[in-house]
């Protein structure tokens, strides 16, 4: 098993975490908190960090079946929470909460298939 | 001397939906964008010849995801009647394509985005055109207009 594995796990299960604080925040109408932001903003960070091994997996001459598939799956998992939180900027509103759970539960998602494509 | 400051003109342009389920849904088209859209680029650019049919109805699902977006957007500007046709275009192409991928398995050497009514993405192909409509079925917004 290499470092990858154990820090792909972290990031898919703190994006759940992420997820299900925001998915909370749709639920009970509240206006999105800013540190719902901020727990994005970690997740981000995170992905970063799992990205930036995967980099160094490949720098190191291991080679994914679909070289292809694996870089856009880790260019993906480092622009989407941006995106996410660019896009609600302005809104505070609790279904911009909303935005931020889709944007985690899909960094999660890529956080795995980063495992499974590597 | 300041100038007299105009009234602005009577005729409003509809709220622009700044808040609202909107936002989730044009989320996850986006990222069904991003995800149709690179799967189909990076299957026809490299592998074309294992399941062409496949291949480029994903591309097609793509496409649809595109004008589902920019039908929703539209939609919660007040302006749903693309957003009606839209979203009931994208069911069908699912209902289709997940059944012709059921029944003619030899044209689906390889999944395509909507193949088994989009197992592959955990069933939220089927689930968007319908959240979708239910979505312009309750907003007052869109069923003022259009």
């Amino acid at each position: 098993m290499s470092a990858l594995t154990p820090i792909a796990w972290i990031v898919a299960g703190y994006a759940l975490l992420v997820a299900v604080a925001a998915g909370l925040g749709v639920v009970l109408k509240a206006p999105r908190p800013r540190w719902l932001d901020q727990l994005a903003w970690m997740l981000e960070i995170l992905s970063a960090v799992l990205v930036a091994g995967a980099l160094g997996s490949l720098a190191q001459g291991n080679r994914p079946d679909s070289l292809s598939t694996h870089l856009g799956y880790l260019a993906a998992a480092v622009v989407i929470v941006p995106v996410a939180l660019t896009t609600v900027r302005d809104d505070r509103g609790s279904w911009s909460s909303g935005v931020i759970a889709v944007a985690a539960l899909a960094t999660g998602v890529i956080a795995v298939r980063i495992l499974m494509t590597r | 001397m300041s100038e007299p400051t105009t009234s602005p003109p009577t005729t409003r342009r509809p709220a622009t939906g700044r808040s609202g389920p909107h936002l989730v849904l044009l989320a996850l088209y986006a990222l069904f964008i991003l995800a149709s859209g690179s799967r189909a680029i990076v299957q026809i650019a490299t592998k074309f010849h294992v399941a062409p049919v496949a291949y480029l109805l994903s591309a097609v699902a793509a496409c649809t995801y595109v004008a589902g977006w920019f039908a929703i957007r539209r939609a919660a500007q007040g302006r749903p009647a693309f957003a009606r046709v839209m979203l009931w275009v994208e069911l069908g192409g699912v209902v289709v394509i997940g059944t012709l991928s059921l029944v003619v398995r030899s044209w689906f050497p390889d999944d395509s985005v909507w193949s088994d009514y989009g197992k592959g993405y955990g069933w939220v192909p089927a689930a968007l055109p319908i959240l979708g409509l239910l979505w312009l079925h309750r907003s007052p917004r869109a069923a003022d207009h259009g």
